[in-house]
């Protein structure tokens, strides 16, 4: 489906029209799950609230008042979920200092655990079954000093005698197998990897 | 250049207007979104096999190890002898347990894991000792071993030394002698023994 400018979108939703809210929603939600993503910590219930309480916000802003730059709505989104992610950073940062961290840990909320457990879960068995694929120990340590050390694709390349053609293509490979295997065990999201609606 | 910027958001070195401008490019473009997700997808991915599970760098299917540990020791058994006589036996030595008072002073080197760590370390010449930094257990018992990296083969374990026991609960101390290493790059793998837990490998290179 056709990307949708952001100042035809913010006239359309402040004109009343349902279908541009949905068109935003799909826009928007890849985007501020992976922004979001990196400012929740592997907290997948809180990033779940966050994306839905940031389209909320949009949408209610757009049906309202409106936003000064609509042809910024992208920016504006982006802005508002960064700004709902600092609050709620905030927020859990004053009940650690205000509240006794063993009763705090007895009220947890275990929907929100679980949540967060089955997506770290998830990620982890599509790993090591990529891994369990991989014949060269060469390849299963590039994939670990790139992912879990963070060293430089180029420093890598020098240290392993690979050139970047090489390390590029392992990499690929091993990004496009881990997304079959997520498919393959039903773990890819709605949201994440399937195709268009 | 697009993957390249995927990988530097995800793994947090953008600038911070670098980063935000990239979020804004993501929002108006939904398919490099997902791209992005399954990246840091990947990365949680490893952090969480590194942290939990005993099967990590060198695991792979169990059947597929067995059988080529039967085809290994089959191809040894039979070339062994011819090995023996014609190749000099050299870089096995180099890994050697510490003898406290015998190898007092010297070369030292440390060896812990760092994480973004951007080179690795150099092995000084002559016999080294070399202090290998980490979280052990002082009663138990760690195997060590020295893997050479090859560019188009797999990891050759060189030596392998069992009973290791930490001198701190937090350094375990081996001695290299750098002179019987080719030059390249170099793993030392600990490993509880008889235990689950993760095999942690130390990575340096011998010029």
């Amino acid at each position: 489906m056709d990307f949708i400018p952001g100042g035809e979108l913010s006239r359309r939703i402040r004109e009343g029209d349902v279908s541009a809210e949905s068109e935003l929603i799909r826009q928007f939600e890849p985007g501020l799950r992976m922004l979001l993503r990196r400012r929740t910590g592997g907290d997948h219930g809180l990033l779940q609230d966050l994306v839905q309480e940031t389209l909320l916000v949009v949408i209610q802003r757009l049906r309202g008042e409106g936003i000064d730059e609509p042809q910024k709505l992208a920016a504006f989104a982006a802005q508002t979920a960064r700004n709902l992610a600092i609050a709620s950073l905030r927020k859990a940062e004053r009940q650690k200092t205000d509240v006794d961290s063993e009763a705090t840990e007895r009220n947890a909320d275990p929907t929100r655990s679980v949540e967060g457990l089955v997506e770290d879960v998830e990620a982890a068995m599509a790993v090591r079954a990529l891994l369990r694929e991989l014949p060269q120990a060469r390849d299963r340590l590039m994939l670990k000093r790139f992912y879990l050390e963070d060293h430089d694709k180029e420093v890598i390349c020098q240290e392993m005698q690979l050139t970047e053609a090489a390390f590029n293509q392992a990499l690929s490979r091993a990004r496009r197998r881990f997304r079959q295997i997520l498919d393959e065990r039903g773990f890819s999201k709605r949201d994440l990897l399937s195709p268009e609606p | 250049m697009t993957q390249e910027l995927i990988q530097q958001y995800v793994a947090g070195t953008l600038g911070e207007a670098e980063a935000e401008a990239f979020e804004e490019s993501c929002l108006r473009d939904p398919e490099l979104a997902r791209q992005v997700e399954l990246e840091q997808r990947l990365k949680l991915g490893f952090e969480q096999v590194a942290r939990n599970s005993e099967e990590f760098v060198r695991s792979g299917n169990t059947g597929f190890w067995q059988l080529a540990v039967a085809a290994s020791i089959l191809v040894l058994v039979t070339a062994g002898v011819w090995m023996l006589q014609r190749v000099p036996q050299t870089s096995e030595h180099a890994l050697a347990a510490v003898v406290p008072q015998l190898q007092l002073g010297g070369t030292s080197m440390r060896l812990a894991l760092e994480r973004g760590a951007e080179n690795m370390p150099e092995l000084p010449r002559g016999e080294v000792r070399v202090a290998i930094a980490g979280l052990l257990e002082t009663g138990a018992l760690y195997s060590v071993s020295l893997d050479r990296l090859h560019p188009l083969k797999p990891v050759q374990t060189i030596s392998t030394l069992e009973g290791q026991k930490p001198s701190s609960p937090v350094t375990l101390e081996v001695m290299i002698d750098s002179d019987l290493l080719e030059s390249g790059t170099y793993y030392l793998r600990v490993h509880r023994q008889a235990s689950d837990e993760e095999a942690l490998d130390f990575g340096f290179i011998k010029n």
